[in-house]
C-alpha cells in the first residue's frame, strides 16, 4: 500500500524557494515522485547531485535541498559527465526538459548514452519550449500548432528510444505524471542502473502549448495520458506503452 | 634539460599546477597539448564531442572539486565562450588555452596568428574582467600555466592562457626543475560538501533574483573588484630599457621573441598578464619613450587598448597571413623611423 501521510521525501526538497511552475503544470508531480524514488533508495544527500539545463524544468536543481548546479542551455549532461568522471562517488541526476536535453543539448545525449556514463537522465517531455513562450520542440507531435509552427508543426517527433536502442547496452524508461506510483518505481531503477540511465516524462504544458491547441484545462490535458498502457520491463517500448526497456550490453 | 614544445610545456605545467582533469576537442595548432595529456594516467581525460561539451564538462570537474583545463584555438574558443561567461558567474575556477591560429572562420588553420586578443577580453555576453597570461617561451609556457592556474583559483575564475601557434609548436631545450612556483588549493567547497545550488543566474547565496537592478549592479561591483584583487597578484611582464633610445615596442607571445633582435636600438615591453591589461606600467613604459610601437600578428587589436592606457599615439606593425620574417619586421621599424615623433 502506498502511504500517502509519508512526508519523509521533503527531506530533499527546499521547501523554502519561491517555485516558478504555473498552475496545472506537472513539473511538481514529477519532482515529488523523484524526491520519493530517492527517500526509498535512502539516498543520503552528501551523495548525490542535481543537475539541471535551462527552461521550466530545469528550475528543478534550485528546488533540491542538496547541492544542485543549474547549467547553461543543454550543457547539464556534458557538466553531469565531468561531475561523474571527477567524483565517480557522486550519484548524478540531470532533470531536464525536452527542449533542453533532446533539442540543443542533443549532442551531448547522444555521446552520453555512447559512452555509457553512469549518470540518470530524468527528461520532462512537455512537447514545447515553455518557459520562453510555447515555441516548437523536437518532441512537438506533428501538426500541433505553436508560436512558431502557426499552420501546424510539419516535421515528426525525434524517437528518443530509438536513439538509446542503437547503444549496445541502454535503459530507457517512460512514464507519466498520472501514473505517480509506476513514474517513482522507473526512477528508482533508472538510478539503481550501472550505466546511463533515460527516464522521459510524457507530460504537457498547458499554459504555453495546450490552450493553443483548445484545451481548456489542466486537467483535461492530463486525460490525454490515459491513453498509455503499463507493460513493465521488455526490450522495446510501443508508443502508447509505458515501462522499462533494456538492454544489459 | 629536455627538448619539448610550447604545447608540451603547457600540458607539463598543468599537471605540476595538480591538473586532475582535462576535457578538449582536437584542433590544430592546439591538439598536442591533448596528445600529451590524454597519456598522463593520474588525471581524468576526455576527447569530448565537441568544444561545448569540453569546456561544460571542466566546468563540472571544477565544481566537484578537481582543478580543470581545456585547450582549443579560435573557432573551438568561440564555441567555449558561453561557458566561459558560466564560469564567471557562477565563479567556476578552470584553465582555459587557446593556441591561436589565423581567422575568422576557418581561416588559414596551420598557420599561427594572435588574432583572438579581443576575443579573450570580450568573446562572451554581458561585462566581465578575464584574466590572460600570454607565454612567448617555451619555459614560459610552463610556468604561466601553473600561475594560471593558481590565479583561477584565486579569482574563482576562468583563466585564459593564450598563446601563438609559433610558441605551441616552437622546441626549445629547457630545464622545468628549475621553476619556482607555489600552489593555491581550492578556497571552495565542492559538490557534496554543502556547496548548495550553482548558477549563473543573478543570484545572491544561489538563490536567484533576475528581476532586482540593484543587485545587479552589487554584483557587478563585487566581480570587478575580485577580479582586480586577484590579479594584482599576478602582475607579469618584462620591461628591458634601453636608455640610448626614445623608441618603445610592445610585443607579446612569438612577435616579443622577434622584437627581442631589436633591443639594441629599442627598448622592449613584453607584457605577459594581457588582461586585465597593465595599464600603469604600460602608461610608465610610454611616458619614457616618444614613439610607441605595438608588432602583433592581427589588425591591431592589442595596439588599441595600449593606446587608450599609454594616452599616446600608437604605432602598429601588423604582421600578418601566419608568417613572422625579422627581416620584414625591421623593414617596417625603419620605415616609422620616418614618422614624427608623438
Amino acid at each position: 500500500m502506498v502511504d500517502m501521510t509519508c512526508r519523509e521525501f521533503l527531506e530533499y526538497v527546499d521547501l523554502d524557494r519561491e517555485r516558478i511552475w504555473c498552475p496545472g503544470c506537472t513539473i511538481g508531480l514529477m519532482f515529488k515522485q523523484i524526491a520519493k524514488a530517492m527517500t526509498e533508495l535512502r539516498i543520503e544527500k552528501k551523495d548525490v547531485v542535481a543537475v539541471s539545463g535551462i527552461g521550466c524544468t530545469g528550475r528543478t536543481a534550485g528546488y533540491c535541498s542538496f547541492d544542485s548546479v543549474h547549467t547553461l542551455h543543454g550543457r547539464a549532461i556534458a557538466v553531469s559527465e565531468g561531475i561523474k568522471l571527477a567524483n565517480s562517488n557522486l550519484k548524478v541526476l540531470v532533470i531536464s526538459g525536452d527542449g533542453d536535453l533532446i533539442g540543443i543539448g542533443g549532442n551531448h545525449l547522444l555521446h552520453a548514452a555512447r559512452r555509457n556514463t553512469n549518470i540518470t537522465v530524468i527528461c520532462n517531455n512537455n512537447e514545447i519550449y515553455g518557459l520562453t513562450g510555447g515555441q516548437v520542440s523536437p518532441e512537438t507531435q506533428t501538426g500541433v500548432e505553436t508560436i512558431t509552427t502557426p499552420y501546424g508543426n510539419p516535421y515528426p517527433q525525434i524517437n528518443v528510444l530509438g536513439v538509446l536502442k542503437s547503444n549496445k547496452k541502454f535503459f530507457y524508461a517512460r512514464s507519466t505524471p498520472m501514473h505517480l506510483e509506476h513514474l517513482k518505481n522507473v526512477v528508482k531503477k533508472a538510478i539503481a542502473w550501472d550505466g546511463f540511465a533515460f527516464v522521459e516524462v510524457k507530460s504537457y504544458c498547458i499554459e504555453n502549448s495546450g490552450r493553443r491547441q483548445g484545451f481548456k484545462n489542466s486537467y483535461d490535458m492530463l486525460q490525454t495520458l490515459k491513453k498509455y498502457k503499463i507493460v513493465g520491463e521488455k526490450d522495446d517500448l510501443n508508443e502508447d506503452e509505458i515501462g522499462i526497456a533494456k538492454r544489459e550490453g | 634539460m629536455k627538448l619539448i614544445q610550447g604545447n608540451e610545456a603547457i600540458s607539463e605545467g598543468a599537471l605540476a599546477a595538480g591538473m586532475k582533469f582535462y576535457s578538449g576537442y582536437p584542433i590544430t595548432p592546439a591538439s598536442e597539448i591533448m596528445h600529451y595529456l590524454a597519456k598522463a594516467k593520474q588525471i581524468q581525460f576526455i576527447n569530448s564531442e565537441d568544444e561545448i561539451a569540453a569546456i561544460n564538462m571542466a566546468i563540472g570537474a571544477s565544481l566537484a572539486g578537481v582543478k580543470a583545463m581545456t585547450a582549443t584555438s579560435g573557432p573551438g574558443m568561440s564555441l567555449m565562450q558561453e561557458g566561459i561567461g558560466y564560469a564567471h558567474m557562477a565563479e567556476v575556477p578552470l584553465v582555459v588555452v587557446n593556441v591561436q591560429r589565423v581567422g575568422p572562420g576557418t581561416g588559414m588553420p596551420t598557420m599561427p596568428a594572435q588574432g583572438d586578443v579581443m576575443q579573450v577580453k570580450y568573446g562572451s555576453h554581458g561585462d566581465y574582467f578575464p584574466i590572460c597570461f600570454y607565454p612567448s617561451t617555451v619555459s614560459e609556457c610552463y610556468k604561466y600555466t601553473i600561475e594560471a592556474f593558481n590565479a583561477a583559483e584565486e579569482s574563482l575564475s576562468p583563466v585564459i592562457l593564450l598563446c601563438d601557434g609559433y610558441v605551441g609548436h616552437l622546441y626549445e631545450t629547457v630545464k622545468l626543475s628549475e621553476t619556482k612556483f607555489e600552489l593555491k588549493t581550492r578556497a571552495k567547497k565542492k559538490l557534496g560538501e554543502g556547496l548548495g545550488h550553482t548558477t549563473s543566474l543573478l543570484n545572491k547565496n544561489g538563490v536567484p533574483n533576475t528581476k532586482d537592478p540593484s543587485l545587479y549592479e552589487e554584483y557587478l561591483e563585487r566581480a570587478k573588484k575580485k577580479m582586480h584583487d586577484a590579479a594584482e597578484k599576478y602582475k607579469f611582464y618584462e620591461y628591458t630599457k634601453n636608455e640610448n633610445t626614445r623608441d618603445l615596442i610592445i610585443a607579446y607571445g612569438i612577435c616579443a621573441r622577434v622584437a627581442s633582435a631589436f633591443t639594441d636600438k629599442y627598448s622592449l615591453f613584453k607584457p605577459v598578464r594581457m588582461f586585465p591589461i597593465l595599464s600603469e606600467e604600460i602608461e610608465k613604459a610610454a611616458k619614457e619613450h616618444d614613439r610607441i610601437i605595438v608588432i602583433e600578428m592581427n589588425a591591431g587589436q592589442y595596439s588599441r587598448m595600449i593606446q587608450s592606457v599609454a594616452k599616446k599615439t600608437v604605432h602598429t606593425i601588423s604582421v600578418l597571413g601566419g608568417t613572422i620574417k625579422p627581416s620584414k619586421v625591421k623593414q617596417a621599424l625603419d620605415a616609422l623611423k620616418q614618422q614624427p615623433r608623438s
